[in-house]
């Protein structure tokens, strides 16, 4: 239960946390040779992505990545493995690859005919390691009650901007 | 679960909307798509049945604005109702950090929205969670029913939380904005709660995440890739200058410039090797996207290693030297032999 109320609770990022998941991502892109990276917690916000822009709605792909891998994880999960480590999807032009980064983040690399599946699948797991590595020592800093909550003044400012925001809608 | 990206300036919220079939979830998730402001919405996508059902989720992006220097961003999900999709209800209801529950007044719904409720209960704890730590609006939809249930009978039998509740029309859009405006204030108000005092100083003081850079109003977040509902940075040019990569280099890789339009050629050493390559094929994509308007490569310049191909160079020479020197040591005991042998035939002669 303990365990289950952490993954639940916030995900804290800060600036030197998303520059070494992107320094793990470009040597991934270099290595690979794939056009666009994403790292998306499990709950469908996207953390950081490195390489081509995507060319669609990143918050749209991230949540239908994010819930894709949740259903693949629960088909898993009724066949009796512990989980589809890996998922794959392709099309005529570009691939998608994922990759579960511990429990708490997926990986997803995006891929066209400039590499191949054997490539992308060769880096992927290394780098999902070192990815894991990170979200590891955010856990740690979590359970040692560490974490920054919102800025200070958040609360009074939201309650503001909320009441901006829906009264001008009307 | 909340997300708070210092590097990004975000703070990303999963808001669901739950209750029994038909209730109306996802015409309420329409009429917020419909009237929100095209600046701070993204699309609506629906994974739904022919029939145009729920089958796994409605999904949209909503943009509250700039808060305490934080982009605040909701991404709304509605679930499907039917009893049948309980596993894939439960996987969207992971993770959620606010829950508006739409009940439907229609007498013959009213065991359902009950059926519904204690489901989201059930499912809420088999995340872990307690359904009354949970930021939670009650919606009574259909109120134009002209034998709608009295909404104090549904909240005597549906609100056991003591949650805030609006009476709805959400096909006219009536209660649709009160009951997320008021389930946005929880969820904002939960997230300011958490959060040692230890730590809010280690942000503030720059400690690990480093110096926060002002953001006004007005600042986009600044890694986020250029989605179609976004408007291009016009100030960006359309195509980036190859001599440029040295001053993006300064630039810190947790702080990418905002996408700008037109397609950033590769940076980083990956491309360096690329470009050596006596056959580039030019990928269908390489031009602007028409639709975004925008689509850059955003590499870290930090890791843009400009010499590759000298140092591929020098290597090719380094090798090229030594065949050299076993061509001359191959002709030199060539020519020992043929010198060897000229000698043993004239002595013999």
């Amino acid at each position: 239960m303990k365990d289950l109320q952490l993954r639940d609770a916030r995900l804290v990022f800060y600036q030197e946390d998303v520059a070494r998941f992107d320094r793990i991502l470009d040597e991934l892109l270099k290595a690979s040779e794939a056009r666009t990276t994403l790292v998306i917690d499990r709950d469908g916000h996207m953390v950081t992505w490195r390489g081509d822009s995507p060319r669609f709605d990143a918050d749209t792909v991230s949540a239908l990545i994010a819930g894709s891998y949740a259903a693949t994880r629960e088909i898993a999960r009724l066949l009796g493995e512990d989980e589809f480590t890996h998922l794959f999807q392709q099309g005529t032009r570009d691939n998608i690859h994922l990759t579960m980064v511990g429990d708490r983040a997926l990986l997803a690399v995006l891929f066209d005919e400039k590499t191949t599946l054997g490539m992308v699948r060769l880096y992927v797991k290394e780098a999902a390691q070192k990815l894991e590595v990170v979200f590891e020592a955010s856990r740690k800093r979590q359970e040692m009650g560490q974490d920054a909550g919102a800025p200070r003044d958040y609360a009074k400012q939201a309650k503001n901007q909320i009441d901006g925001f829906f009264d001008a809608i009307g | 679960m909340v997300q708070i990206n210092f590097a990004l300036r975000e703070i990303n919220c999963k808001v669901v909307y739950y209750g029994p079939g038909m209730s109306g979830k996802t015409t309420n998730l329409e009429i917020v798509h419909k009237k929100a402001p095209e600046e701070n919405k993204g699309e609506l996508t629906s994974i739904a049945t022919d029939g145009d059902r729920t089958l796994f989720f409605d999904f949209m992006p909503l943009d509250l604005g700039t808060i305490a220097g934080m982009r605040t961003r909701f991404h709304l999900y509605t679930v499907p109702g039917q009893v049948y999709y309980n596993s894939t209800r439960k996987l969207v209801l992971q993770g959620a950090d606010g829950i508006i529950f739409i009940a439907d007044s229609d007498p013959d719904k009213f065991e359902e929205n009950l059926e519904s409720m204690e489901n989201l209960r059930v499912n809420l704890a088999e995340h872990g969670r307690d359904i009354s730590d949970v930021p939670l609006v009650i919606q009574y939809n259909k109120r134009d029913l002209p034998n709608a249930i009295e909404s104090a009978e549904l909240d005597a039998k549906l609100n056991l939380y003591g949650a805030p509740t609006f009476d709805a029309v959400a096909r006219s859009g009536e209660g649709v904005f009160p009951s997320l405006k008021s389930l946005s204030a929880l969820v904002l108000e939960n997230i300011s709660k958490v959060g040692s005092k230890g730590a809010q100083m280690r942000n503030q003081s720059g400690g690990a995440a480093g110096p926060v850079r002002p953001v006004r109003a007005t600042d986009t977040a600044p890694g986020r890739p250029a989605s179609p509902r976004t408007a291009p940075n016009r100030n960006a040019p359309a195509r980036a200058p190859a001599q440029r990569r040295p001053a993006a280099a300064q630039r810190p890789a947790s702080n990418p410039r905002p996408a700008a339009p037109g397609r950033t050629p590769r940076t980083d050493a990956a491309t360096a090797v690329a470009a050596a390559r006596p056959v580039v094929k030019p990928r269908q994509d390489a031009r602007p996207n028409p639709k975004t308007g925008a689509s850059p490569r955003s590499s870290s310049a930090r890791h843009m290693v400009p010499t590759a191909r000298p140092g591929v160079n020098i290597n090719r020479s380094e090798h090229a030297s030594g065949g050299s020197k076993i061509f001359i040591a191959l002709a030199v005991i060539l020519l020992l032999a043929a010198a060897g042998v000229a000698s043993y035939m004239f002595l013999t002669l």
